[in-house]
């Protein structure tokens, strides 16, 4: 069985999706409507706004406030990040799903060969979406006076570099297993500190300086395809040499990686769906620790939210991210509160000061676009849950209201500590943003998100696999959304309407997102 | 022994485009826009008559075609499978029965390479699967207890995939595909996407792209009968029974005590990751006199008769 039919057949499988989307008429409406409604929106956009004078501006800002060896070791700290969460990762085996389980695991396939067609189709598929919402935004990038090849290549380099610190993720993720396999000692661990060094260390000025060599390094030849590409910074070499040698370095870690695939990876594959399915069930958090039947509560929303709150509480990810909502909210409650001399605001030369707005507004929506993720999730961590939720005698209405709810609460502690650093650190006057933008924002985008992910069932016969382009439409039916909201407060700001209209605006989309997403529960297949 | 030879009636249950294909895939120049269909067959048949003289001999299952010797299977502390011993002979069909949580999954996970044995030997039709698992592997059919599959393929689509996976010739896939959707009453499906069946249709999607593969199989099968309804396990006994006789090697996994008794010659009986009984009905029968019937004999085997 040769690789290459494997792949074959995942394009295939990849093509029959895009049939399935043109062909079904509520699906291409429903991208019809995210692609035309961002290029739209963007059109619009830039026919008030020029990007060009800031982008223009933006290299000697970069040129003020930083410096070349920076963007070096920022490179590196991203490919370090993904060598350490690599290191607890599942490696290769994260690309196998239970389908491969069931048909390819047993068939005499080489375990390289299922992971080299899974990846080509994750390539494949991911730079066709991010060709088409290049696509969508061609206008911004039209005002921005940025090409759109050249956009597209920028893009194609970004997507070579995640990807070659994804194959690092999954080499530290092997050296893992493969000391695992050896000692059980805890000191074991301190290896990954090891690696972490290892791919920070090519990032050091002064090696960088005496041995040229180290531009093999994937964090260094991508820093260097920037630093030549934008002009920051440029020493006048060709961007290329970062190209050819960030494709040099993705094509060894990507045949490294191959290389490494075994069956070994079967089994960390299974012992994670194994541990997933016990831990994920909702029959068990029903009857284990969270005893509802002494619940005081009378109201099955609340039931539902609490069910929620617990089972969100079982992933060590959601602990985490509740100390980072109390210690960060006491963080930049004493930023804004005290403005502490040690850490000032950031000072924005004169030239650059009509660029303030329009990037505090776009880091705004993207913060909270960011944040919002979570509401997306709330149908699809149900999984096949959801339909003994939809079986159960609550009201299709109660169930998405309780997830709204809860989603707003988990968005909005994740989006204070964000929110209140940017307007401390950018410092737009006042904190009218927050009532005008943050709270409408958070309250619209919780709204998309629930209905987003209250499609998926309707989209799929999976419920707990949100379909990419399904997930990719969220963020851009976001960002629409986000830059409507901004132009009619824009619009209004002088004018009192703007509080029956900023009101209406959120609520009565919140209204219909919500709707849509008790249509969905009620279609669902 | 003579090479397998194809069946005109085989070819004739074909539909039009599977015939145009078939002629395809033999290189069968067609130059006319109408054709008729007896001439057609005619010409598939005389080409596929060739190829017959010149294919090789059936292969014949090396005995015993599936060894588990001293298998253990351990997830952290709690052993799903311990010291499990087994053999299955081809022409055989072995019932792994036993209740849930008793390794019975395990085993055939094991058996078909998808997990590893924590300690002991696994051989399939005569290699190891730890040191040869392509060879192994090559014989093996398993239908997963939850059957699941590539949702954006059709179910054609992924019969040919499977063809194409264990080597199997075009013209060899494109006429058993044909047989048994008309075995299983898979027409109306075959061209719809695997993510839109039902379970029990999945179901028999899997089983079509096993069986369009050439005998003799290892059969590692988890629940088969479970989401088919009456005729489709009738259909599926029946072949069953069919693969035993020409050579196959089968071992099954079920619960359903009813299945195990109308199908299996053996029976292998697990609880907790330990073998408690094995042998044939009756010598099962013989060691539990007390016993009414099988599902008697198992009760006793994994806790004993509820009062």
């Amino acid at each position: 069985m040769s690789t290459y039919k494997l792949m074959k057949n995942e394009i295939r499988m990849l093509y029959n999706q895009f049939k399935q989307t043109i062909t079904t008429p509520s699906m291409l409406l429903f991208y019809g409507v995210s692609f035309f409604g961002v290029f739209f929106v963007s059109s619009v956009i830039t026919g008030l706004v020029s990007f060009s004078p800031i982008l223009f501006n933006f290299g000697d800002l970069l040129e003020d406030t930083i410096s070349a060896p920076m963007i070096y070791a920022a490179t590196a700290v991203f490919s370090a990040s993904s060598v350490v969460s690599g290191y607890f990762g599942l490696g290769p085996a994260a690309v196998l799903t239970i389908d491969d389980e069931n048909l390819m695991m047993s068939a005499p396939v080489k375990p390289h060969q299922i992971f080299l067609s899974r990846y080509i189709r994750r390539i494949v598929r991911k730079i066709s979406f991010l060709t088409l919402g290049i696509l969508a935004i061609l206008p911004l990038l039209v005002s921005a006076s940025l090409l759109f090849y050249s956009t597209v290549f920028l893009v194609i380099v970004i997507i070579i570099f995640l990807e070659t610190n994804y194959f690092l993720g999954a080499l530290s993720s092997y050296v893992r297993l493969w000391i695992s396999q050896r000692t059980k000692r805890r000191i074991r661990h301190l290896m990954v500190v090891v690696l972490g060094v290892l791919v920070l260390l090519p990032a050091h000025p002064y090696l960088l300086s005496r041995f040229t060599a180290l531009y093999v390094a994937p964090s260094n030849a991508f820093a260097l395809f920037l630093i030549e590409s934008t002009g920051i910074f440029a020493q006048g070499e060709s961007p290329l040499y970062g190209v050819i040698l960030l494709v040099i370095g993705f094509t060894i870690c990507l045949l490294l990686t191959a290389n490494i695939t075994g069956y070994e990876h079967y089994e960390i594959y299974s012992a994670t769906r194994g541990r997933e399915e016990t831990e994920g069930r909702f029959s068990r958090i029903i009857h284990g620790e969270v005893d509802f039947s002494r619940s005081r509560l009378n109201d099955p929303m609340l039931w539902i939210m609490l069910k929620d709150f617990w089972s969100r509480l079982r992933s060590p990810m959601q602990i985490w991210k509740y100390i980072y909502a109390v210690f960060g909210t006491a963080f930049v409650i004493y930023l804004n509160t005290i403005r502490p001399a040690w850490f000032p605001s950031v000072t924005i030369p004169p030239r650059l000061a009509f660029a303030v707005v329009p990037a505090f507004i776009l880091m705004l929506i993207l913060f909270i676009q960011m944040a919002s993720v979570t509401s997306m999730l709330s149908f699809v961590d149900e999984r096949e849950n959801v339909y003994m939720l939809k079986a159960s005698p609550f009201r299709t209405s109660d169930i998405v209201l309780s997830k709204y709810l809860l989603s707003l609460i988990e968005v909005a502690i994740a989006v204070i500590p964000a929110c209140g650093f940017l307007i401390y650190f950018i410092q737009v006057g006042g904190y009218l943003s927050v009532v005008t933008l943050a709270i409408p924002l958070t309250i619209l985008f919780t709204a998309t998100g629930t209905a987003v992910g209250a499609y998926v069932p309707v989209f799929t016969n999976d419920p707990k696999t949100l379909p990419v382009p399904l997930a990719f439409s969220f963020p851009i039916i976001n960002l629409g959304l986000g830059a409507l909201l901004v132009l009619l407060v824009a619009f209004y700001s002088d004018s009192v309407l703007v509080l029956v209209i900023l009101p209406l605006y959120t609520l009565s989309l919140v209204y219909c997102f919500l709707a849509a997403s008790v249509h969905a529960l009620d279609t669902y297949k | 022994m003579k090479p397998s030879v194809t069946a005109r009636t085989d070819v004739e249950r074909m539909r039009g485009e599977e015939l145009i294909r078939l002629a395809r895939v033999l290189n069968i120049p067609i130059f006319k826009r109408t054709i008729k269909r007896s001439w057609l067959i005619d010409e598939l048949m005389k080409e596929l008559e060739k190829r017959d003289e010149l294919s090789v001999p059936p292969v014949i299952l090396e005995s015993p075609a599936i060894i588990l010797k001293k298998v253990s299977k351990r997830f952290g502390k709690k052993t799903a499978v311990r010291s499990l011993d087994l053999e299955v002979n081809p022409g055989e069909i072995v019932g792994l029965v036993g209740p849930n949580g008793a390794g019975k999954t395990t085993t055939l996970r094991m058996l078909t390479g998808i997990i590893r044995t924590t300690s002991g030997f696994i051989q399939v039709n005569g290699h190891d699967l730890k040191k040869e698992p392509i060879l192994a592997k090559q014989r093996v059919g398993y239908i997963p207890e939850k059957p699941t599959c590539y949702p954006s393929l059709t179910a054609r689509e992924y019969v040919m995939f499977t063809a194409r996976i264990y080597g199997v010739p075009q013209e060899t896939a494109l006429i058993r595909m044909r047989e048994f959707v008309d075995l299983f009453q898979f027409d109306e499906f075959i061209d719809s996407y695997v993510g839109t069946l039902s379970k029990g249709n999945l179901q028999r999607a899997l089983l079509i792209g096993i069986f369009s593969r050439e005998p003799p199989f290892v059969l590692a099968l988890d629940e088969p009968i479970y989401g088919l309804d009456p005729r489709g396990a009738w259909n599926l006994k029946k072949l069953l029974r069919q693969l035993r006789d020409t050579g196959s090697a089968i071992l099954i996994s079920t619960h359903i005590l009813e299945v195990a008794a109308d199908l299996c010659d053996r029976f292998v009986i697990m609880n907790e990751g330990d073998i408690v009984g094995r042998g044939s009905y009756d010598q099962l029968r013989k060691q539990h006199p007390e016993a009414a019937n099988l599902e008697e004999i198992f009760l006793n085997l994994t806790g004993g008769i509820p009062e």
